[in-house]
């Protein structure tokens, strides 16, 4: 209930900023008000020259380039950090670089990943991926390592195979951390991803974004934003979601 | 085959040495244990009981001498950790992302099962997945825990962990059960009903021994409290670092050892403790394994083993 009326607080709070501004400056746009917000949606999802609605071909532009990124980088993440747990020599020689990586700010490093990989779907994953996967890794590893010998000892007492104690004693142990650290690696992702959007893209959330910001048609920019935050925290609930499904015992550890 | 005390070895130590570097830990350890034995082994803190509890598990082997027990109906070397014995820890003891009938039934899914068989043939695996879970459901209810079987470990008390850590060893029936202060974390009346729960085994052997079979349940128990020790062990075992290692011609200790090996009475389940009639045997364990003036003959108090 609370949690209705901040957000009812929060809607008028913006009406009536938005509504002193146009007592000062009827044409303003920066802060737009509901009916110039309803005309910004029109525009982006009506068929434009092209036969095209906005929404649609960005959706499916970042869409595209976001899951690419996420799905390699969740992949390369997890079996890196799975390695470097339960392989001392992995460990070793992976730690230095993974460590350094995760260091580097990538929309610092945009300019590299331009120049490696170009501007297409390669240059996004790439950029992704690359992005997400030292905290992945190291979530991973680190929660390898944090299991005590006992519990790995006593596997092979009750008959277990070295393959079997990954698979049915470290990894159900690890996959709760990791859906946590693919929750915390969404935001940084989406980061990254508009990012290289406003920089080089010619679709997308982002290119929409730096575009209409520059025409200052805050009346676009604003739904892309809502839209965008409903994108990450749908994608959380949904982790959350599995989390509670696939490892009910964590969710009670937590209690 | 009848069941004979000197055809039936769980465990056989010879000559077991180890140390951390300059640190000696074991010397010379030499110790036999017979199926149907519950050896409690005792000693004071840093005698090596854990380091030798580890290396007859097989994760930690002796740097000299040789831990052999027995694998496949024949006595082989202990060097890694298998599933002719079982162990209970006093920490970490279960698996949390488990509940206690799972827990329970992993040794049997891990042991008889093979991972593809669990991939490639769906129904085989699902009725010997509801097959497990009946014999572990079993065994919960024989240690006192047919409510409890649907918990995950974090909603259930300490007393109730260690007994679905024994069920979860006992199930694999090994050749010998180690288990490591197992009751050191619980309370003072939970300890006593899992004395008992482990004294009930103890009565199940004497059963199948009478019929002239073999007994299952083969046991070290590795404990501070000399009252558990008396009262569980059918053996005394007495580990330590302080004997009379200069008649012998060493210029330092070379570590401890078994100075202190005799039969302990029996008690039944259902009987009640009185811990003052323990005194006398308190008070010689004391005297020969814990006291650092008096030093023995290092052969002095080992009987070796005692007939019961």
């Amino acid at each position: 209930m609370l949690g209705v009326l901040s957000v009812l607080i929060l809607l008028a709070g913006y009406t009536f900023v938005s509504h002193r501004q146009h007592q000062i400056n009827p044409e303003d746009t920066t802060i737009p008000n509901w009916s110039q917000l309803s005309e910004g949606v029109k525009k982006f999802t009506q068929i434009n020259r092209k036969g095209e609605r906005w929404i649609v071909e960005d959706s499916i532009a970042t869409g595209r380039r976001f899951f690419y990124g996420i799905g390699l980088g969740l992949v390369c993440g997890f079996l890196t950090g799975v390695l470097m747990g339960c392989f001392s020599p992995v460990e070793a020689f992976l730690q230095p670089p993974i460590a350094l990586l995760a260091k580097v700010p990538q929309t610092a490093a945009l300019a590299v990943y331009f120049v490696a990989f170009g501007t297409g779907m390669s240059m996004y994953v790439a950029m992704i991926s690359l992005g997400i996967i030292p905290a992945l890794a190291v979530t991973v590893y680190l929660a390898i390592k944090d299991l005590p010998s006992e519990m790995i000892d006593k596997a092979y007492t009750l008959g277990a195979s070295h393959f079997e104690v990954v698979l049915e004693v470290i990894l159900k142990q690890v996959l709760p951390k990791f859906i946590d650290a693919v929750r915390l690696a969404i935001g940084p992702a989406i980061v990254f991803l508009i990012a290289a959007e406003m920089v080089v893209g010619d679709v997308g959330f982002g290119y929409r974004i730096r575009l209409q910001f520059k025409l200052t048609n805050m009346n676009v920019v604003y739904p892309y934003l809502v839209m965008l935050a409903s994108f990450g925290f749908a994608l959380d609930y949904g982790l959350r979601f599995l989390q509670a499904r696939f490892c009910p015992w964590y969710q009670r550890d937590l209690k | 085959m009848t069941f004979t005390d000197q055809n039936n070895f769980g465990l056989q130590c010879k000559d077991v040495s180890h140390w951390f570097g300059e640190t000696k830990v074991l010397f010379n350890l030499n110790l036999d244990v017979h199926a149907g034995q519950f050896v409690a082994l005792v000693g004071p803190s840093g005698c090596g009981k854990s380091t030798l509890l580890r290396a007859i598990l097989g994760t930690h082997p002796p740097h000299r001498g040789k831990i052999l027990t027995m694998q496949n109906g024949r006595l082989a070397n202990a060097d890694r950790p298998g599933r002719d014995r079982g162990i209970v820890y006093q920490k970490y003891s279960l698996y949390p992302f488990l509940t206690a009938l799972d827990n329970v039934a992993l040794g049997l899914k891990l042991d008889q099962t093979t991972t593809s068989f669990r991939w490639f043939n769906w129904s085989g695996w699902s009725k010997k997945r509801s097959d497990f879970r009946d014999q572990a459901a079993a065994f919960l209810k024989k240690v006192g825990l047919g409510q409890a079987m649907n918990l995950y470990p974090s909603q259930m008390s300490g007393g109730m962990q260690q007994r679905v850590a024994i069920a979860q060893a006992l199930i694999m029936e090994p050749e010998i059960i180690l288990l490591d202060e197992p009751f050191g974390a619980l309370d003072e009346a939970t300890r006593e009903e899992l004395q008992e729960m482990l004294l009930r085994l103890y009565e199940e052997n004497a059963e199948i021994k009478a019929a002239g079979e073999k007994p299952p349940y083969t046991l070290i128990i590795v404990t501070h409290e000399l009252n558990e020790a008396i009262r569980v062990g059918d053996r005394l075992v007495g580990l330590s670092q302080y004997w009379d290692w200069k008649s012998e011609g060493h210029e330092c200790s070379p570590g401890a050892t078994v100075v202190y090996d005799k039969s302990a009475p029996v008690f039944r389940s259902d009987e009640r403790p009185e811990y003052e009639l323990f005194d006398d045997m308190r008070k010689e364990i004391r005297k020969y394994v814990y006291n650092p003036e008096v030093l023995q003959h290092c052969h002095e108090h080992v009987i070796v083993n005692p007939t019961h």
